[in-house]
């Protein structure tokens, strides 16, 4: 036998050994390897339910017709073939689904409208909501208006809707079935900033979320931020596919996006980015955007980017009208250098541009408003003259707001623009008695306290002028008898309110998207409160003295974390 | 022109026919060609063998491989869903009993979740923790508004008719722990192509409101699916592989013992042509090894009796030859003495006078052999030369019949002589092939019984024949051959007319030969014979046929039109290759 057979001859016996002994186990004992996580899930899609309709029965009264007429409402953007089941011809060619849509509490009631010759049903139930064709999601309170619905029988005598209003009337249950409130992200006017905009999306089986969220987000904002942001998506961007890779989600998109530069590509991923994983898809992939397939910016997860930036996070207070840097430990913090460092009663109400470099602070006296520069040469100079000044607020691009009460105009100041103040046009406001004015950290959204009991919010667009404030509605508003005492931004989608009532303070965290409204429990009697990302504080006023307290992270109780004498928390901006 | 059209039409289908018939000679050709291959290789006999079983054994495996993956797969997943959608009809059953205590029913009716929604973010995973379940679910109250979900892409169409029907014959039964499943490929909303889908219905009936919910769950089977694909596409690829590498073994193995075997009949093969030093190698102690032993010692026992037997011809040759050359002095002598005595036979009686007559015509016949016999010795002895030269076949052919005519005569035989108009120019030994044609026409005239005797001359470009043909008795089938035998008679009682020698045509075959020519015969019973010389125009040329037919054209004919070919006479009509090797 020579060599190579002797060889060959030794590597089958080997490899029939090997087969021979792997054979004996049906999973054999290996490892520790390495495996690759990618893939796993679906990153694109949350799961859902929705509401089947039904055909009505002809055994079916009046009442459950209706009832049945409701549900198939539910189901008509998924299969409107059985509504029409319900309608009689003339309902039919008449009755139009579009328009806002009507959310009713899930407990309804159908009763026969008495001293109607026709047998009219009453549909009565206490509204929560409207969904505009914008997919705004407005909040309403109160009973909604009762819907009337015309009954008929038909030639086999089985009753028929003949004529009811026009629109679909869903249950709150429908809605948390079949919708999600969803935030997309747009582009504030200077184009480094993402608004956020929070819009109530239908769920639809034939596509994923995420094609869902990216189609409505190249449609642009809903009307409150109308004309107040921008978007990078040109018009006639047009969604081709969205699809999951080893590790990352493939966003392919067609129109004329290959023209831009590469900030306007940059803020084009932010968006898409935002609009998905801050919406719980695709979170933690990268995201990979392609124009007709071919590759276009590819964005790995978690990277750092300023598109969500507050202006710094570092809270600041007053002792004896001095600013101070508040330490993360318990104590007392540091002054300020500058002017603000010094201690000076006659200031009130600060406020701070931002935590970077040439930040201002403002403060507001009995005359008007000063600033002063954070820096040792800085001097307290009075920029805006007033006695009836609501307190400042930077916008984050450096200008100082406030609402002169006695002119009842809002007033903006930019330090850098060589000349005083200048009036905002404003035409919602007039004949309102704005008491307060915030504006968000994302320089958009602005909040206002009208009178005593209601908070506004609106949204700051760039006119042909100058800024301009509009697209005003309504937030929240509280009995005659109570009163609203400060309002601050927690973050780009809740804003602080702080009550007070017969029966003592409340503060409320309001969701200026859905406008739930989460309660806060309070101990001490608060005077003033400010917030970022989770983080509150506020100015409590207890026998002592005042003192600063911090809501515990379990927003259950409140720490104290400077007294005595510490007043006027603040953050930068907000 | 209308005497065109049929002719060209004609043209053409014979154009046709001659395609496909030249399309059949092929395939036919081709097959042989295979068949005969196939016959000749063991090797490719055995591969061919292990391919074939080896085939049908992975075909049979993998079936029943495949049979049962498929069978275990599916039984496991359809287990996995009856078991989940057990669970979750139970859920719903318990999701869907009223609760009991009214008062808190009252209380807390306006914030109530209906328990419907609730339990279909648990068994659809659709809450807000949830996680996305692989399986779809569809819950139908067709009694009650507002009492059906689905989960995904399902809606109620998608439903199996004749699933919905059973489970619709349950509900009217009262009989609710069925359970109905179906494995159907059904198109979801918004699916580009359709999905094997497992579909589990059963009914979940609610006592205290007797309301009957249906509810189907829709498994995906298209991993499944693909698994059992790949797992089909990995036994069709292992089992091509198992085939292959089987008939590589096969091939091996046969070629181990193949080559010797091979190694052996070439061995054989150069013995048979005469190599007799020709011997195998050995290796070894295996069978082939003593197969190669036997073989060596068989041809080594063959070299020595050929040698031997080689020997004691030679012997007998020079003998003959020695004879032959020793009787000429003794027969000169005698001869001289018959011719004295023949001179003078008029002056015997009569009786000594016929003696010395028969003496004289024996003495001719003995002279006449021992020369045959001397010429045949020098054959034997490869002393036999030619002279050639450049002559017109046609003048030979008058010599020789020329010579011919005294013997014709005394049997009242007649020559038909058919020759060509232009000159037949052929580089021959003139002696030789005068002698060749002589001895031909002796036996046409001796076998003929007085009949014609047709004499034909044919030339083409390569070579010239002669044909010699007689209508006597003929021969018997398997005389053609024979007939060129030394001493051989057709019919050993019948008396020799002419005085032939018996070597006259052994000659004259050793006198074709030497000039590269074939020298054959054709006869039937009562047909008569024909015998035909065939020679290259250029001498040391190869033949590679002849111009005449070696069957005479009348008999082919006659063949023809019955349609009767005798396959001994076949290749007669050819080339004649198959006479040249005697």
């Amino acid at each position: 036998m020579t060599r190579t057979r002797r060889m060959g001859a030794a590597v089958a016996i080997a490899a029939a050994v090997a087969c021979a002994g792997s054979g004996c186990t049906v999973i054999p004992v290996t490892g520790p390897y390495t495996v690759s996580d990618a893939g796993g899930g679906d990153p694109l899609n949350k799961p859902f339910q929705r509401m089947i309709a039904v055909a009505p029965r002809d055994d079916w009264d009046p009442e459950l017709l209706v009832k049945g007429l409701q549900a198939a409402m539910a189901a008509y953007p998924d299969d409107p073939s059985v509504l029409a089941k319900y309608l009689t011809p003339k309902a039919q060619a008449k009755w139009k689904p579009s328009g806002p849509v009507t959310v009713i509490e899930d407990v309804y009631q159908v009763d026969p409208v008495e001293g109607d010759a026709a047998e009219t049903y009453g549909l009565k139930a206490k509204q929560v909501a409207r969904i505009d064709p914008d997919d705004a999601y407005v909040p309403l309170s109160g009973n909604a208006p009762e819907r009337l619905f015309v009954l008929k029988k038909d030639a086999r005598g089985v009753y028929r809707v003949d004529d009811l209003p026009d629109g679909l009337l869903l249950t709150k249950s429908d809605v948390a079935r079949a919708y999600r409130l969803t935030n997309l992200y747009y582009l504030n006017s200077a184009r480094e900033r993402l608004v956020v905009d929070r819009v109530c999306l239908r769920l639809k089986p034939t596509e994923t979320f995420a094609q869902t969220i990216v189609r409505r987000l190249l449609k642009g904002p809903s009307g409150a931020l109308r004309g107040a942001v921008g978007t990078v998506f040109p018009e006639g961007t047009e969604v081709e596919s969205i699809g999951t890779g080893d590790d990352r989600v493939v966003i392919n998109l067609s129109g004329p996006l290959l023209p831009l530069d590469l900030g306007e590509k940059a803020a084009l991923v932010a968006q898409l980015k935002y609009s998905l994983t801050n919406n719980k898809v695709a979170i933690s992939r990268t995201i990979e955007v392609q124009v007709e397939g071919e590759q276009y910016w590819t964005e790995p997860p978690n990277s750092e980017t300023h598109w969500l930036d507050n202006g710094g996070n570092t809270p600041y207070y007053t002792n004896k009208g001095s600013v101070h840097v508040m330490s993360n430990n318990e104590g007392a913090g540091v002054a300020v250098s500058g002017p603000a460092g010094e201690s000076n009663t006659d200031f009130k109400a600060f406020a701070l541009s931002t935590q970077q470099t040439g930040a201002i602070v403002a403060a507001r006296t009995s005359t008007g408003i000063s600033i002063a520069g954070l820096t040792p040469e800085g001097r307290w100079q009075q920029v805006i003259e007033g006695a009836d000044l609501t307190d400042p607020t930077w916008r984050r691009d450096g200008s100082l707001w406030t609402f002169d009460q006695h002119n009842k105009v809002v007033l903006r100041y930019d330090p850098n623009g060589g000349h005083g103040p200048e009036r905002v046009s404003a035409p919602g406001l007039d004949g309102l008695d704005v008491t307060a004015l915030r504006i968000a950290r994302d320089g958009v959204r602005v909040a206002l306290r009208t009178g005593k009991n209601t908070v506004q919010l609106g949204a700051l667009s760039e006119g042909l002028n100058g800024p301009m404030l509009g697209n005003l509605q309504t937030l929240t508003s509280t009995e005659v008898e109570y009163e609203i005492e400060d309002i601050a931004w927690e973050d780009d989608e809740h804003l602080l309110v702080l009550i007070k009532s017969k029966a003592g303070q409340i503060l409320n965290e309001i969701d200026i998207g859905d406008g739930e409204t989460i309660g806060i429990p309070l101990k001490d009697r608060l005077e003033r409160v400010t917030a970022l990302i989770g983080r509150v504080l506020a100015e409590a006023n207890t026998d002592k003295g005042p003192k600063i307290i911090e809501l515990n992270p379990d927003r259950q109780g409140w720490t104290s974390r400077i007294d005595p004498s510490a007043k006027n928390p603040f953050f930068p901006l907000g | 022109m209308p005497p065109t059209r049929p002719s060209t039409r004609n043209a053409r289908r014979r154009t046709v026919r001659q395609i496909l018939g030249g399309v059949r000679r092929r395939v036919r050709r081709a097959a042989g060609r295979v068949r005969s291959v196939w016959r000749r290789s063991l090797q490719l006999q055995v591969v061919t063998s292990t391919l074939v079983i080896s085939v049908t054994v992975v075909v049979v495996l993998g079936t029943f491989l495949s049979d049962e993956i498929n069978r275990s797969v599916i039984a496991s997943s359809q287990q996995s869903a009856l078991n989940e959608a057990y669970a979750d009809r139970l859920q719903i059953a318990d999701a869907l009993i009223p609760p009991s205590d009214d008062g808190a029913k009252a209380a807390d009716a306006d914030q109530k979740v209906n328990p419907l929604d609730q339990v279909m973010d648990t068994v659809t995973g659709s809450g807000e923790d949830g996680s996305k379940k692989r399986y779809d679910v569809l819950i139908l109250n067709e009694a009650t508004p507002g009492m059906s979900r689905a989960s995904g892409r399902v809606v109620q169409a998608d439903v199996p008719a004749s699933l919905r029907q059973r489970l619709q014959r349950y509900m009217n039964r009262a009989e609710y722990g069925k359970t109905e499943v179906s494995i159907e490929t059904i198109r979801f909303a918004g699916q580009s192509q359709a999905t094997l889908t497992f579909v589990v219905a059963g009914v979940v009936h609610e006592t205290l409101t007797g309301e009957d919910y249906q509810v189907y769950h829709f498994f995906p089977f298209n991993e499944e699916e693909e698994l059992l694909s790949n797992v089909r596409l990995a036994i069709v690829v292992v089992g091509l592989g198992l085939v292959l590498l089987l008939a590589a073994i096969a091939y091996l193995v046969t070629r181990q013992v193949v080559t010797p075997v091979r190694l052996a009949r070439q061995a054989a093969e150069r013995l048979a042509a005469g190599k007799l030093d020709e011997r195998l190698k050995v290796r070894g102690e295996d069978d082939l090894a003593r197969l190669a032993n036997s073989f060596n010692e068989m041809a080594a026992n063959l070299a020595l009796k050929i040698h031997q037997l080689e020997e004691l011809s030679q012997v007998q040759r020079q003998f003959v030859s020695d004879v032959s050359h020793e009787l000429r002095t003794p027969l000169t002598t005698v001869r001289m003495a018959a011719d004295l005595l023949y001179d003078a036979r008029e002056d015997f009686d009569p009786m000594a006078a016929r003696s010395a007559e028969l003496m004289q015509a024996q003495l001719e016949r003995f002279e006449s052999m021992l020369a045959d016999l001397l010429e045949i010795s020098r054959y034997d002895a490869g002393a036999a030369t030619l002279d050639i030269d450049s002559v017109d076949m046609r003048d030979v052919v008058h010599r020789a019949i020329a010579d011919s005519e005294a013997l014709a005569e005394r049997h009242s035989t007649r020559f038909d002589i058919r020759l060509p108009h232009e000159p037949c120019m052929v580089e021959v030994d003139n002696r030789r092939v005068e002698r060749i044609l002589r001895n031909l026409l002796f036996n046409a005239i001796e076998h003929g019984e007085g009949r014609e005797i047709v004499v034909t001359v044919g030339a083409d470009r390569d070579a010239v024949a002669v044909a010699v043909r007689d209508h006597g008795i003929g021969l018997k089938p398997g005389e053609e051959t024979m007939v060129f035998d030394r001493f051989w008679r057709a019919d050993p009682s019948r008396a020799r007319t002419i005085g032939g020698t018996g070597l006259g045509l052994a000659i004259s075959r050793e006198d074709a030969v030497l000039h590269g020519g074939w020298l054959q015969a054709w006869g039937q019973p009562g047909e008569g014979s024909q015998f035909r010389l065939t020679l290259p125009r250029l001498a040391g040329a190869d033949l590679k046929g002849s111009p005449l037919s070696l069957v005479p054209p009348e008999i082919e004919m006659r063949r023809t039109w019955r349609s009767h070919m005798t396959p001994v006479l076949l290749p007669a009509s050819g080339d004649g290759g198959g006479h040249d090797e005697d």
